[in-house]
């Protein structure tokens, strides 16, 4: 019975120790969290985030002696956001769109270069982030029809396009049909009207079921890997409807005073990718399968950017 | 093994998020106690108190944990930061184990003890500190560790609003549709929640005062 | 009523009544006085309210008409921390904190009262052996020791702060017989020595005979009588009578009684 005397004496002492015990580790994984030589790049759970984060990745491991940490398919915008507010993640690819409507909450524009401008600024001011040059691309919704369709009734806008939508079906995402900047806004700017409600479905039955006649005309996205590979046409936003959604790098300045090093490697990658080379690279993931990191370091040295 | 390799090669992240995860354990189950105990304490003495605070604190945990992440992320301050906010709903669902068990441990001491004591002109206070929260210490201890347990596991769903911890190797892992990177976070996770079960209950069997 | 020959009253209760919330009476009318030195037995079947009579004393309940004075000073206006400090408390279950030694147990009041370390573990020493303890004791825990031990204890943990008053409530009720006769030999002689004012609480009538200077008869919540041992045993009065009738193998005691 003798140690349980001992114990009952010494818990208040003991309790001391567990708790100091509980604060060390509280703290102790409060600061370890700062990694030293090391970056870390998130990026959102679909395609052409995880490349574009793949990208940038593989410049900074080229061009600096830094270590890159993949911390991809976080999922959404929110999620990076706040990893990138704690310090979790350095870096990782957004949309000047979304980043104006869904993080600054602002209403968008179609102006791209003003829009890119107000981001990079507010970014600048409110959260101490760097906003990248535009990568090239404006990755923004498309109205897509079959490439038959088009040349058959010599449609190149979307004003063009309105007349023949009571004869047409369409079909648009979830997320197409929710936002405010979606099917209703467009509908009013362009006086679309169909016979039967649009369908609703997921976003890659879309491009198939376009093709297969199922639906005569689809909401998907400019770099959709599956629009060349289908023989799709996307239709132009003559009236400038929809909002820019040019890709960009989001850097933690905190993490550039770190390590100014990774600045240029991650310029250079401004306006190296069109609309079509983006698609191309989707396609490579989703249609052919091929590994993202062969990819990558295919375009990376088709343009010079690696050796 | 494929899996250890893995483990291997991606022990920095491993850690990191480990890490993560104890932060947000540890801070929310240290305000839970900070919290909790005084209002155990309270509905143990007065009497008057048992029912709303009991009460307020099992309401809490009927809120489906995804759903309370939910509800807080519009309020200012808190949905700025998804830590602030996992760490409160985390502090909340931590609240009902720790008030229940201080309450239960408080009145489970021998009234010969309060009766000899508070004959023996023992202030309020002095019974409190002195008889009462020593003597509960155990029963508190394991309200704790029942809290802390949730805490873990309720840790991992926080990373579905953006708070880290080893639930976003889960979340990842399954967007990726990567068995590795879901036991990444899985075991670990596991790990954590066996172990502070363990090394707890050793420290609540200690606790234990001796009955007659 | 016998007129005890030592008149300091240190406790009086004045027309004391003490009624539950929801109505039902406990005590109604107490008259009595305790006077220095002696020792006053409440004695009653379980109901009569002597337990109730005894808490009223040192405030764990209060009177509801009625007043008792401590002293000469009125309890209802006194410091109740002050006063349950200069009152000795002994109950049955003995109540000792399960996680303080013997020797913290004994010396809780002297701490609470800010005495030096060094004194507590004297008067600690002092009265182990005062109620019969190997000082050895000190570091064992109340769970570790016999239920005689306990209880003496107790007592030693009522007289610490040197109180003048004593108030036990059937405190070798849970002993076994032997052991009760060995406390109720100790608590006379001890009584002898220290002289203490004590109010005893019992059902047991030998228990009364033996220890009591003064033995008061309660019954449903009423005071029937206050008589000294002799005069209990040879009372006339129908209540007493059937007390004294229910223990009928206990009258020598009167004779012998004392710490044989």
């Amino acid at each position: 019975m003798k140690s349980s005397d001992e114990s009952n004496r010494r818990s208040p002492v003991q309790l001391c120790h567990v708790t100091i015990l509980v604060l060390a580790v509280i703290a102790l994984s409060s600061c370890l969290r700062s990694r030293s030589n090391e970056i870390v790049i998130g990026s959102k759970n679909f395609t052409e985030s995880l490349m574009l984060g793949e990208l940038m990745a593989q410049q900074i491991e080229t061009h600096t002696r830094l270590k890159v940490e993949r911390r991809f398919y976080l999922a959404g915008t929110y999620i990076c956001q706040q990893a990138m507010l704690s310090g979790r993640i350095d870096i990782y690819p957004e949309y000047t769109g979304t980043a104006l409507t869904a993080i600054l909450k602002e209403k968008v524009g179609s102006d791209k270069a003003g829009v890119y401008q107000r981001v990079k600024s507010e970014y600048d001011s409110r959260f101490h982030f760097t906003v990248g040059p535009p990568f090239g691309f404006n990755n923004t919704f498309v109205l897509e029809i079959r490439g038959d369709d088009a040349r058959r009734l010599n449609l190149k806008t979307l004003s063009q396009a309105a007349s023949y939508t009571p004869n047409w079906r369409a079909g648009f995402g979830y997320e197409f049909m929710e936002r405010p900047d979606g099917y209703t806004g467009l509908a009013a700017a362009y006086n679309l009207r169909f016979a039967a409600p649009p369908r609703i479905m997921d976003l890659g039955l879309l491009a198939p079921a376009l093709k297969d006649h199922e639906i005569d005309i689809a909401a998907g996205n400019a770099t959709d890997g599956l629009i060349p590979a289908f023989g799709l046409f996307v239709l132009e936003d003559d009236r400038h409807y929809f909002p820019p959604y040019e890709a960009v790098a989001i850097i933690r300045q905190q993490s550039l005073q770190q390590h100014p090093e990774i600045l240029q490697p991650l310029s250079d990658l401004g306006g190296k990718i069109t609309d079509v080379e983006m698609q191309k690279m989707n396609y490579a993931l989703d249609g052919q399968h091929r590994d993202a990191k062969d990819v990558a370091r295919e375009f990376l040295h088709s343009k010079g950017l690696i050796p | 093994m494929n899996l250890l390799r893995f483990f291997a090669e991606n022990r920095g992240q491993i850690l990191e998020l480990t890490l993560e995860h104890l932060w947000l354990v540890g801070v929310s189950t240290l305000l839970a106690v900070l919290v909790g105990i005084p209002l155990g304490i309270l509905s143990a003495r007065r009497p008057f108190w048992n029912r709303p605070v009991l009460g307020a604190a099992n309401i809490v945990q009927t809120i489906p944990s995804l759903a309370l992440f939910g509800f807080l992320l519009p309020v200012p301050w808190l949905g700025d930061r998804a830590e602030r906010l996992a760490i409160l709903a985390l502090t909340l669902y931590a609240l009902l184990p720790i008030i229940r068990n201080t309450y239960t441990g408080i009145r489970g001491v021998d009234p010969a003890v309060i009766e000899a004591g508070r004959g023996m002109g023992l202030t309020d206070r002095q019974l409190l500190f002195q008889v009462q929260l020593p003597l509960s210490m155990s029963v508190i201890l394991s309200g704790v560790r029942v809290a802390v347990v949730v805490s873990v596991g309720l840790a991992t769903i926080a990373a579905a609003v953006g708070a880290g911890g080893l639930g976003e190797f889960i979340f990842r892992g399954l967007a990726m549709v990567n068995n590795q990177l879901i036991l990444a976070g899985a075991i670990p996770a596991a790990l954590l929640a066996l172990c502070a079960d363990f090394g707890l209950g050793v420290l609540e069997r200690r606790l234990r005062p001796h009955e007659k | 009523m016998q007129e005890s020959p030592d008149n300091s009253a240190v406790i009086q209760f004045q027309d004391v009544a003490y009624t539950l919330p929801n109505g039902r009476t406990l005590l109604s009318s107490i008259n009595l006085t305790v006077n220095r030195g002696e020792t006053l037995v409440l004695l009653g079947r379980s109901g009569s309210g002597k337990t109730t009579s005894l808490k009223l004393i040192n405030r764990l309940l209060t009177p509801t008409a009625g007043e008792i004075l401590v002293n000469g000073s009125p309890t209802a206006t006194a410091d109740v921390i002050r006063l349950r400090r200069s009152i000795g408390y002994v109950i049955q279950e003995v109540g000792l904190f399960p996680h303080f030694t013997v020797e913290r147990n004994t010396g809780i009041v002297p701490r609470i009262e800010g005495w030096q370390a060094e004194r507590i573990r004297h008067r600690v020493r002092e009265l182990l052996q005062l109620v019969g303890l190997d000082p050895s004791l000190a570091s064992r825990y109340p769970h570790q020791l016999s239920g005689g031990q306990r209880q003496r204890v107790g007592v030693a943990r009522a007289l610490a702060g040197d109180p003048a008053i004593l108030l036990m409530d059937e405190p070798f009720g849970a002993l076994d017989a032997l052991t009760r006769d060995e406390l109720q030999r100790e608590f006379l002689s001890l009584q002898q020595r220290l002289n203490k004012t004590v109010v005893f609480v019992t059902h047991d009538l030998r228990e009364a005979l033996r220890l009591g200077s003064r033995i008061a008869l309660m019954d449903s919540g009423r005071l029937i009588t206050i008589l000294s041992p002799e005069e209990f045993v040879q009372s006339r009065d129908q209540l007493v009578s059937a007390y004294v009738q229910a223990f009928a193998d206990g009258f020598d005691f009167v004779a012998r009684r004392g710490a044989s």
